[in-house]
């Protein structure tokens, strides 16, 4: 599933209930939320934020975000030995992630890139992104 | 029985789970909480009259019960999400479901190894993780699990068993970093011999050996157990967190 399918529109119209729930999940002011704004050194999001957020966002868009495919997801069709190496993103994982993250300011792509911050890359508009896909995959899998 | 008659212990009016409610400590939990005004739900695996009979023993109280496997994550995931879309609050999950199956390391099964550690240890992982996301979300609840003396201390027969309350002990106090940012707090009980159905064995097998041992010279009973879940969901122990809290009567063993 490719996620440059997705239009503005369509993030444009969940953006501000996923804002919403993540300030509320956050402890955060809707005002304070932005599009490109990084969870983690932005917002000061910590791995159990990710945790709120994900559940919160299944139950106010009835949809089922599986745990731990948020990374995975990222690594596409590519083998975690193509993916990375020593905990560091290779050049073709590097360009994975650019593309899978396409939502995200080049400036915070620096190769080398160690797979443990991928979760810094995270924002507002890829959980828009993440509901969307997940969305449009239950719609695929509920029959007409 | 009756819970202790402290006004207010912050518990009436809140919602709890109580896996495995049926009978023995389980059972005297349940009845606890609901004397203190909570609406509890427990779960049992099979036994749906043993479930029925401690429903119906508790007259006016908001008590039912739920047949969920603990061992099937995804049955405990729902579990938890209807009884959330019911309750819209869950203050309380207390992890009490648990088996036993003594033997000697060399005579025991892989059945009772894998019963052993999948309703001890991997039931409590699976309810855990169900609940804590809708405790985590309302930035506060409170869970306490069962443990047991052989936890610490060793049991003859009890390598599967030792090895999971163990891991329960273990479980508690590494959950308790983990959610206290988020005003949970996590801590476990860990009774000593109890007069229920699952200890009869030992208490049978070893009586003279096992009170000997007992500074208090006596058997525990299931309501002595609950009285300490009760404290320890109470606001009285609102800032304990990560603690094992023996309640077996001063147990020593060599």
């Amino acid at each position: 599933m490719t996620n440059t399918s997705i239009t503005k529109e369509e993030i444009m119209a969940i953006y501000p209930k996923v804002a919403e729930t993540m300030a509320d999940a956050l402890g955060r002011e809707v005002a304070e939320m932005k599009l490109d704004a990084s969870l983690i050194n932005d917002l000061g999001a910590e791995s159990i934020d990710f945790l709120d957020i994900v559940f919160r966002l299944e139950r106010g868009f009835k949809v089922k975000i599986p745990r731990g495919k948020l990374v995975e997801d990222a690594r596409g069709s590519l083998s975690e030995a193509e993916f990375e190496k020593g905990g560091v993103v290779t050049d073709a994982g590097f360009e994975r992630l650019k593309s899978f993250f396409d939502e995200v300011p080049a400036e915070r792509f620096k190769n080398p890139f160690k797979v443990a911050d991928i979760p810094r890359l995270f924002t507002t508009e890829t959980f828009c992104k993440i509901v969307i896909r997940q969305q449009r995959a239950a719609a695929a899998a509920t029959p007409a | 029985m009756s819970a202790p008659s402290i006004p207010d212990s912050g518990l009436a009016g809140g919602v709890a789970i109580v896996t495995g409610g049926s009978r023995g400590i389980g059972r005297a939990i349940v009845q606890t909480l609901a004397a203190a005004g909570m609406e509890v739900v427990f779960t049992y695996r099979d036994n749906a009259a043993a479930a029925a009979e401690a429903v119906a023993a508790t007259p006016g109280a908001k008590v039912s019960a739920e047949p969920v496997d603990v061992r099937d994550s995804a049955a405990c995931a729902a579990f938890a999400e209807k009884f959330f879309d019911r309750a819209e609050r869950i203050d309380l999950l207390v992890n009490n479901a648990g088996v036993i199956r003594d033997n000697a390391l060399a005579a025991m099964t892989d059945e009772d190894v894998r019963t052993v550690l999948d309703t001890n240890v991997t039931g409590v992982f699976n309810m855990t993780r169900a609940v804590a996301p809708y405790m985590i979300s309302r930035r506060c609840g409170k869970i306490v699990n069962i443990s047991s003396i052989s936890g610490e201390k060793g049991g003859r027969g009890q390598t599967n068993y030792a090895a999971s309350k163990g891991a329960i002990n273990a479980f508690t106090r590494a959950l308790a970093v983990e959610l206290a940012p988020r005003g949970i707090t996590v801590n476990a009980v860990a009774p000593g011999v109890i007069e229920t159905e699952m200890s009869r064995d030992v208490r049978e097998r070893a009586a003279d050996q096992v009170l000997s041992r007992i500074l208090l010279r006596r058997i525990g009973r299931p309501e002595e157990i609950a009285h300490a879940v009760w404290f320890l969901a109470s606001k009285y122990a609102d800032y304990i967190t990560g603690e094992i809290l023996h309640v077996d009567g001063g147990f020593k063993m060599e």
